[in-house]
């Protein structure tokens, strides 16, 4: 009996395609509603004034980056036990769009640091550094599936996924256990440290992001697998 | 554009710029994608066995 994908697939729908479009839907609408909630509603900063409105998307674009690492190091795990390609499509994919959202945190960043602290980077933060060796680890990723052959690479590429998570509670936790440092920590354990009428506009920049990268993430699947089913169908068509 | 907000231009255009780009690099794919199964489709033909549209309804 086929599997309900083949069933959908012979019947002309492409399997993630559904989820795809509503993930992109939600992205667009959040992002609209974020976009207008930062610049139009949300209070300005009694301290930083205008340069504050950077924080409610570099924040929210930081932790979705650190969920695409996550959701990396998932999907190696499941690879490893499952050794199954979907899983490393998935992986490889989260890694790609973790560090895109990387490198915007990285520019955003800078550009806030010029704007409040006059200097573009700070070397002796430990969020800033960090989170740079963060970003180099990630990249070092595709490196390494580029210089290993087709059988080594889903299992190379997995186990560099879940061993490079261990780099993001370093990240994560760097400034909160540094002595000194440049770099605000808004959230701590005790909460927030924000009004309400800031937080709100944040938690929906955060979801938008986050839809944003869900979407990214079935589009990119999407492709990965019509891919797979080219060469596939390449490969038959050769040998008959 | 005085108090900074120069800045928040720049930061937000990176933001959606580089988004956009990244959307292009995925549209960009897409067609390749296309390009090989219009290939396969050619080839399938000239190998006399006729690709169906799709649509098995």
């Amino acid at each position: 009996m086929p599997s309900s994908t083949t069933e959908k697939t012979r019947s002309g729908r492409v399997p993630g395609a559904r989820a795809a479009l509503i993930w992109g839907v939600i992205a667009a609408v959040l992002v609209t509603v974020s976009t207008i909630g930062v610049f139009l509603v949300a209070p300005e900063d009694a301290d930083q004034g205008v340069i504050q409105r950077i924080f409610y998307f570099h924040v929210a674009i930081a932790l979705v980056s650190l969920v695409a690492f996550a959701v990396a190091c998932v999907a190696g795990i499941f690879l490893l036990r499952t050794r199954s390609a979907r899983w490393d499509d998935v992986g490889d994919v989260a890694i790609r769009l973790g560090l895109l959202f990387s490198v915007l945190v990285v520019i955003t960043g800078s550009i806030w640091a010029k704007a409040s602290w006059g200097t573009w980077w700070v070397w002796s933060d430990p969020r800033l550094v960090t989170y740079l060796i963060v970003v180099l680890i990630y990249a070092a990723y595709f490196v390494l599936r580029s210089s290993v052959d087709d059988d080594r690479r889903m299992r190379y590429a997995a186990i560099y996924a879940i061993a490079g998570f261990a780099s993001v509670p370093l990240s994560f936790y760097s400034v909160r256990v540094a002595n000194s440092f440049v770099h605000p920590v808004v959230f701590t354990g005790s909460g927030a440290a924000m009004p309400g009428s800031m937080l709100i506009w944040f938690v929906v920049s955060l979801a938008a992001m986050l839809a944003l990268f869900i979407a990214l993430l079935e589009v990119e699947l999407i492709g990965r697998r019509a891919e797979r089913a080219l060469r596939r169908v390449a490969l038959a068509l050769e040998n008959t | 554009m005085t108090g900074g907000s120069q800045y928040v231009v720049a930061a937000y255009a990176v933001i959606w710029f580089l988004v956009l780009a990244y959307i292009v690099m995925l549209g960009a794919r897409s067609a390749r994608v296309s390009r090989q199964v219009e290939a396969i489709s050619r080839l399938l033909e000239r190998k006399g066995i006729a690709p169906d549209d799709g649509d098995d309804g």
